[in-house]
């Protein structure tokens, strides 16, 4: 789980860096999604993206994951520049340096919770014994060690979305991109989620995180506005942002929330 | 995975492979029925006497499975057949010739013409064609063989020791015989294949047969006939022997002299007439393989389809996948695996199917099982390519699915 070695929390050490990134979109006329973008996300931060509906986070954070490629402009994710990367590389960049946690949880419906955590391993052709391994003990951070050869339909929301943050870390990726992780949860669920966030960011992790809702975003160490493809300003909320019940730590967040599996399907 | 997507649709995925099912199933049977079959043409026909050979002169018009004492011209004279035996690698040689009956009586009941086989005795022999009641008849006496369909051809049925009246075609004369034997039905070549159940009467040249001619090289008056059989000493003789027997004919034989313009000699062999079967047997084959490759394709298409239609499905999976890292290359082999699978599966359990009908087959009409290895390998290979090429074009369009529209796709 030491995701960095170098993690001493140096703003200076970009492990996302955006610079003059523009999205266009070709319907009939140009639309504008992203203008001018710039923005550095340093090593270990925690960061929340906040704007409204259609204002560009998603494709923001597509692009910052290698899903998309921008129109112009330059992006570097942990040193390398992944706009001049060919498929194949931004595919490699994807298994190796990007977490995804996604608001819909997007597990593969006939895996079981161990083989969607350890499915990233088989693109990278690690023998089949570690990614088990490997899977086994990251479902167990996540408090979903007795789940582990359930199906998805057979776990409750919250379930599905440890899983899903289980498996965004199994490749000991750079950072964490999280669109709506709580999107599809209720606020109990959320809650789960969120200290499981803190738990990984606690050790570590570098977690850029989109919401709709200012108390998720208020996790943050800063929270970025989006508003029509452009970058509004930067809040840095220091000391006053918002962490989830200390009492408990993540953990053991599945092992002792009774209330989460009080919707268990 | 792919292995998965195929058990989570079992009857989707056997409906899908049904196609190549049918398709080798129906090749394999029918080559072990065509196999089977043919091997049990061969046997009739050639049984235990491959070194047989029938000498002719025939008009190249002629069919080219000759019929034994009949057809071809009367060239071969008793010198001949002397000189035919003494040739290198020829065991034995019989003259055979066909006398025209008008017609034939047995007690009240008659039949009209019948052709009368005149050979020596050794003639069955030599054929392979065995008598299974009495005996062969002896030269020079007025005895005849039947074959079974002749002993049953009059109101009452023929046994041996009793007498039979032949009338000549030629002068009307009648000619009284003593059933000596009873002979299996016939197993005069193609005869074999197509009229082996004819009634059939042999009877020794003397005294039976009247052709004569003056033999060119001996200048006396010999009998003259249409073929002469022959066995060679091995099966590896029988190439040399052929070779040798022609050139005797060509050269020196009274034979050459006698023939007509535009006959040519003929030395017959039972492998040539293997061979003939073996040809049609092959046009057979390859008829059938057209059919096969049809509903291969067929079955392509059906897989094809399924596929693409599974791809549309798991788009989703597709961009999931893709986000945590997959590489277009990981998706077409995911896809491609799946179709290599779907067709092999196909084709290994058409073979099984395959086999248990030609075999089903075969002991219905009790013929003699041939399996042919090599059509297995054959099929197992087919049917993963089959897959290949159905798989190729859906698992191209998995591979290059965008992420994005993927994971928005519901
Ligand atoms: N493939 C596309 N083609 C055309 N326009 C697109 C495409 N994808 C996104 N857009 C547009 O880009 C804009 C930004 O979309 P995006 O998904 O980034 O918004 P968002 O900020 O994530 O919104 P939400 O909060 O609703 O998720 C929207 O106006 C959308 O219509
Ligand atoms: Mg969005």
């Amino acid at each position: 789980m030491d995701a960095h070695t170098d993690g001493e929390g140096s703003t200076e050490d970009a492990v996302v860096s955006l610079s003059g990134v523009y999205k266009v979109y070709e319907l009939g006329e140009p639309v504008p999604v992203l203008d001018d973008v710039s923005l550095d996300v340093p090593r270990g931060s925690y960061t929340s993206i906040m704007g409204p509906s259609g204002s560009g986070k998603s494709t923001l954070l597509n692009l910052i994951g290698c899903l998309d490629t921008p129109t112009a402009g330059e992006i570097y994710i942990d040193g390398t520049n992944v706009t001049k990367l060919s498929d194949a590389e931004r595919a490699m960049v994807r298994g190796e340096k990007i977490g995804f946690v996604f608001q819909t949880f997007n597990l593969m419906p006939r895996l079981t919770a161990l083989e969607n955590v350890a499915m990233p391993l088989s693109f990278r052709n690690v023998p089949r014994e570690e990614r088990t391994k490997r899977a086994k003990s990251l479902l167990a951070d996540v408090g979903l060690a007795d789940r582990v050869d359930h199906k998805p339909t057979e776990l409750s929301g919250g379930q599905r979305q440890r899983v899903a943050v289980a498996r965004a870390l199994v490749n000991d990726p750079a950072i964490i991109l999280a669109d709506e992780p709580t999107g599809s949860l209720d606020s109990e669920t959320s809650r789960q989620i969120m200290r499981l966030l803190e738990a990984l960011y606690q050790r570590g992790n570098t977690i850029l995180m989109v919401t709709h809702e200012r108390d998720i975003a208020e996790h943050g160490e800063r929270i970025v506005h989006v508003l029509d493809g452009e970058i509004e300003r930067i809040e840095q909320l220091g000391e006053s942002r918002r962490t989830p019940s200390v009492d408990e730590d993540a953990a053991s967040a599945g092992e002792d929330a009774p209330e989460g599996e009080a919707w268990t399907s | 995975m792919s292995w998965r997507s195929i058990v989570g649709h079992k009857l989707r995925s056997t409906l899908t492979t049904l196609g190549v099912i049918i398709g080798v199933a129906a090749v394999i049977a029918f080559v072990t029925l065509g196999a089977s079959l043919q091997a049990d043409i061969v046997n009739t026909i050639a049984g235990n006497n491959q070194d047989v050979m029938y000498v002719s002169a025939s008009s190249q018009t002629q069919g080219d499975i000759p019929q034994l004492g009949q057809g071809g011209q009367a060239v071969f004279t008793q010198y001949d057949t002397a000189q035919i035996r003494q040739i290198q690698g020829v065991q034995a040689a019989v003259p055979v010739g066909g006398i025209a009956t008008a017609q034939v009586q047995y007690r009240n009941d008659s039949v009209g013409r019948q052709w009368v086989t005149v050979s020596r005795p050794q003639y069955f022999q030599l054929k392979g064609q065995r008598i299974v009641e009495g005996r062969s008849y002896r030269p020079g006496q007025r005895e005849v063989v039947l074959n079974r369909p002749a002993a049953r051809m009059f109101a009452e049925n023929v046994t041996v020791g009793e007498n039979i009246t032949l009338v000549k075609a030629a002068n009307g004369q009648p000619i009284n015989a003593t059933v000596v034997g009873i002979a299996e039905a016939s197993q005069d070549g193609a005869g074999a294949l197509t009229n082996g159940a004819q009634p059939s009467i042999y009877a020794p040249t003397d005294p039976f047969y009247e052709r004569t001619v003056i033999s060119p090289n001996t200048d006396e008056q010999q009998r003259v006939y249409s073929q002469i059989l022959v066995s060679a000493v091995s099966i590896q003789e029988i190439e040399p022997t052929q070779g040798r027997i022609i050139s005797y004919l060509t050269d020196r034989s009274d034979a050459r002299v006698l023939k007509a313009e535009g006959y040519q000699f003929e030395v017959t062999t039972y492998d040539q007439l293997v061979d003939q079967i073996r040809q049609v047997s092959s046009t057979f084959t390859a008829y059938i393989t057209g059919i096969a490759v049809i509903s291969l394709v067929v079955g392509a298409i059906g897989i094809a389809n399924i596929m693409l239609v599974s791809v549309t499905e798991r788009t989703r999976e597709i961009g999931i996948m893709k986000a945590v890292g997959a590489k277009r290359r990981d998706i077409m082999q995911l896809f491609l695996l799946e179709a290599i699978l779907l067709g092999l599966f196909g084709s290994v359990f058409g073979a099984l199917v395959g086999i248990s009908g030609g075999y089903a087959a075969t002991v219905l009409i009790d013929l003699p099982l041939r399996i042919r290895p090599l059509w297995f390998v054959v099929a197992v290979v087919v049917g993963p390519l089959v897959g290949v090429f159905a798989g190729l074009y859906p698992a191209w369009s998995a591979s290059t699915v965008d992420p994005i529209d993927a994971l928005r796709h519901e």
